[in-house]
């Protein structure tokens, strides 16, 4: 599903993010990334979705090579991918179901399937209840929830989840985790970055550790520690 | 791609909504920018049709001397009518040529009252046939007995010529400064909307958006803003060549030459097509430049 071969990636002032990473996530995966901060794991999560070009490398996503990927198809790229960050990026001004349908709204869904598709993927993640209700009336559990909701609703191949919970406490964090789980086992392959050594122990999916930039573990059933 | 209407309109809307002053500003300097390239447009299509009309009359006019005798004045006649250059010919006699003189003096009773029937020379006005003619024939008579002066009408059309050939140059300048002006706003303004709406161009990106289903609703907005001014435009054009041409027709002097200078209704509306279609590219590709920015992957 994802393959990366000797992709290299340095930003401005000789500062490295990835050096020769190479390697292959099946469909169906659960897979964590882990490493310090400016470890590399956001650069890989942005070069996924095209958002930056490696310097060197190729990388596969869904059995394309993206770097032959022409600007305009860009977009079809992401619309296989959901995406989940630290952050939310939800929009202030919009509820949840809003902020849900938006993203197929702007995709050019019709607005018979988005009635449809909405509700069902709000169920999912457990927020009928406050479909109506904005970002700033939600705890932030509830906010990453929403943001989940809308990364899954197109049903995307890959889920790309960027410390999906830096910002929340631990018992919210393990219903976030739980979700992803259920969301993983639907088929769709997911990919998180984290630094929260409980959940990736508590989990034991495969792990990816990058250390400056470069990989230096990838154990099947693996614990978040160095040590096996 | 099926673009979603209501969503389009919706966001336009809501985007001109939110930077009134802004759009205004722009969709302002549009309209007096293009006000200015229509007035010079149209007032070349005037001058053109009066330069048509002067160039197709240009006379020249042997005045004789005010004692010149019935001979001299018949030789003239004779000569003027074996020349295949003169085109036409019409004696003005001293009665005819004097009423010329108190029609245009008629506002200055002195001068008017100030000669008589007897002090007005009579003249030849000669149509030559083709106006580069008008010289030669001219120089002909000049040292004919009898004659007086020989004056040609065409220095006098073509200091006018110049004159407004110099205005529209000018009017062009200012029009263009003043269109670029309003690129530049109508960028910014969309640069502003974008800007205000970042998150959710971040949030459109990521799910996968085309950029052209990003880009549509800001061009719209644009677009709306460059045919508004545009349309402005077009009344003050039309509005201004009415009161012109009116005060023209109105006015009780018999100068030709601003009787000549016509423009049509249809001239104005020419003229106001023209500027809304560039109102509407000027709009809508100044907006495209502005997003396409921000759209950089």
């Amino acid at each position: 599903m994802i393959r990366l071969r000797d992709v290299n990636k340095t930003y401005k002032g000789n500062v490295v993010a990835l050096r020769d990473v190479s390697l292959d996530i099946a469909k169906q995966e659960f897979v964590f990334i882990v490493g310090p901060t400016g470890s590399g794991k956001s650069t890989m999560i942005r070069l996924l979705i095209k958002e930056e070009k490696p310097d060197s490398g190729r990388i596969w996503v869904a059995g394309k090579d993206i770097g032959q990927l022409s600007s305009w198809k860009v977009p079809l790229l992401r619309r296989n991918i959901g995406c989940v960050f630290q952050d939310f990026k939800l929009l202030p001004s919009k509820t949840a179901y809003e902020n849900v349908a938006f993203a197929l709204e702007v995709i050019g869904r019709p607005p018979h399937v988005i009635k449809q598709q909405v509700p069902q993927v709000l169920d999912l993640v457990g927020l009928t209840k406050k479909r109506d209700h904005f970002p700033n009336e939600m705890s932030g559990g509830e906010q990453q929830r929403v943001s989940i909701a809308r990364a899954f609703v197109n049903r995307p191949l890959i889920l790309l989840a960027d410390e999906p919970t830096g910002n929340l406490d631990p018992s919210t964090s393990v219903g976030i985790m739980r979700l992803l789980d259920r969301i993983n086992r639907t088929g769709t392959t997911v990919v998180m970055s984290t630094h929260d050594s409980s959940i990736v122990d508590t989990m034991r999916r495969r792990v990816i550790e990058l250390d400056r930039g470069v990989i230096v573990r990838d154990q099947a059933r693996g614990v978040y520690g160095a040590f096996t | 791609m099926a673009v979603n209407l209501e969503y389009v309109f919706r966001e336009t809307v809501s985007n001109l909504k939110r930077n009134v002053s802004m759009a205004s500003a722009a969709l302002l300097t549009v309209a007096v920018s293009l006000t200015l390239v229509g007035g010079a447009l149209l007032v070349k299509r005037g001058v053109d049709r009066a330069t048509v009309q002067w160039k197709g009359n240009v006379e020249l006019s042997i005045f004789m001397k005010a004692d010149a005798s019935q001979p001299e004045s018949d030789a003239i006649d004779r000569q003027l009518k074996s020349m295949p250059e003169v085109k036409n010919y019409r004696y003005v006699s001293k009665p005819e040529a004097f009423e010329e003189f108190k029609k245009i003096f008629a506002n200055e009773p002195d001068v008017r009252d100030s000669l008589t029937v007897d002090q007005i020379p009579p003249s030849y006005r000669v149509v030559p046939r083709a106006a580069e003619q008008t010289k030669i024939i001219g120089q002909r008579f000049e040292d004919t007995a009898g004659v007086f002066r020989v004056s040609y009408a065409k220095e006098e059309v073509d200091a006018l010529v110049s004159v407004t050939n110099f205005l529209q140059i000018m009017l062009w300048a200012i029009a263009i400064v003043l269109l670029s002006a309003a690129s530049l706003l109508i960028l910014n303004t969309i640069r502003m909307a974008i800007f205000a709406r970042r998150r959710e161009v971040a949030v459109m990106k990521l799910v996968g958006a085309t950029n052209w289903f990003i880009r549509v609703p800001f061009m719209l907005e644009g677009l709306l803003q460059g045919l508004a001014g545009a349309a402005l435009a077009f009344g003050v054009v039309w509005v201004g060549r009415d009161l012109i041409q009116n005060r023209i027709a109105g006015a009780r002097n018999d100068i030709q030459l601003f009787k000549q200078f016509l423009v049509t209704s249809s001239d104005v509306t020419g003229t106001g097509i023209l500027l809304l279609i560039v109102g509407v590219v000027v709009g809508t590709v100044g907006s495209a430049l502005a997003v396409s920015r921000f759209l950089d992957v």
